[in-house]
């Protein structure tokens, strides 16, 4: 009989905590996000490059969360979840990217411009 | 000489070898799956506030700019990142056996996401009385509905830690509780990772003018 099944401390996802790599996730994130809030508060990039900035910074701050946080990686314990969030991953992308593309291209032939679009630039233009 | 041989002596029913069921796995990857089509769900709010992040949709109100506050964003942003952070801790302590620190950690857990809310109800409360709640227009609609089913995670975050506090003061470390507790912690660190995206998608690029 396995170990862990007379004893459940001793499963394998038990042991896989770490008080150091939580730590290290904790101070990843929160100084990745800090220094997006420092970006956004500077104001000296274009909108675009603003976008890429943040873009780089959440996707730094995602994967140190995955592999910290949730300890993910391609050992026979955490594989299959590795696999199926690499599967979920383009979904994801594929979902919020396409509504934009459609979105722009539609709101660019059928809405009339005003001044309220200059207030604010957004992802659809 | 002819040798008499059973038929199947040698017929192997099981790999003696193979793996038993392991219900702790089995959940937690059950679990995990649950929360990947959870992340799609938000996709699809990320991708109606892509479309309804506009001005055509402000209805006059409005706009991203005018309503977030980043620097509370950040505020935000660090308390449920300490949350994850407490609660993680309380499964290190799970695993050296420790009630009193699965308690602990747990409890810091609930205070910290508690400052968390508290941010984001004041923040939204604060449109509503303002009158530009989620009927004042479309995009507002989409910002308290993302806002919101975030906060729900949270509130059903929560209810469930409150459930373990009482279930590993009074039963312990049963399979069924490391288990649950297990799946907690994805479900707490999968809140965390939602609201990064919301920080930097919401607050931080709608905040740009």
């Amino acid at each position: 009989m396995s170990n862990h099944l007379s004893d459940p401390l001793a499963h394998a996802e038990v042991q896989q905590a770490r008080v150091g790599r939580y730590f290290v996730a904790f101070f990843s994130s929160s100084i990745l996000m800090l220094l997006a809030f420092v970006v956004s508060q500077q104001q000296k990039l274009s909108y675009v490059q603003f976008a890429e900035a943040l873009g780089a910074l959440l996707l730094f701050t995602l994967i140190s969360q995955a592999a910290l946080f949730f300890g993910l990686n391609l050992s026979r314990e955490q594989i299959w979840k590795s696999v199926s969030l690499a599967l979920v991953v383009p979904l994801f992308i594929v979902t919020i990217g396409f509504t934009v593309v459609v979105f722009a291209s539609l709101y660019a032939r059928t809405m009339i411009p005003t001044d309220a679009m200059s207030m604010q630039p957004t992802l659809l233009q | 000489m002819a040798t008499n041989i059973a038929a199947g002596a040698d017929t192997r029913l099981w790999n003696a070898e193979a793996d038993e069921h392991d219900p702790i796995s089995a959940r937690t990857f059950g679990f995990w799956l649950y929360l990947l089509s959870d992340a799609l769900i938000f996709a699809g709010l990320f991708a109606s506030y892509a479309v309804l992040d506009n001005s055509f949709n402000a209805a006059g109100g409005p706009i991203a700019a005018q309503i977030v506050h980043p620097l509370e964003g950040l505020i935000q942003t660090f308390a449920v990142l300490g949350s994850v952070l407490s609660y993680s801790l309380a499964t290190v302590a799970m695993k050296k056996g420790s009630r009193t620190g699965v308690i602990h950690g747990i409890l810091g857990a609930i205070v910290l996401s508690g400052v968390f809310l508290g941010i984001g109800a004041h923040d939204l409360l604060g449109l509503i009385a303002q009158g530009d709640g989620p009927d004042r227009s479309g995009f507002l609609s989409i910002f308290f509905t993302l806002i919101v089913s975030h906060g729900l995670h949270m509130v059903f975050g929560i209810l469930w830690m409150l459930v373990m506090l009482v279930q590993v003061a009074r039963t312990g470390f049963n399979q069924d509780v490391v288990g649950r507790l297990l799946n907690l912690r994805l479900f707490w660190q999968f809140q965390a990772s939602v609201w990064v995206c919301v920080y930097v998608y919401v607050y931080l690029l709608g905040g740009y003018n």
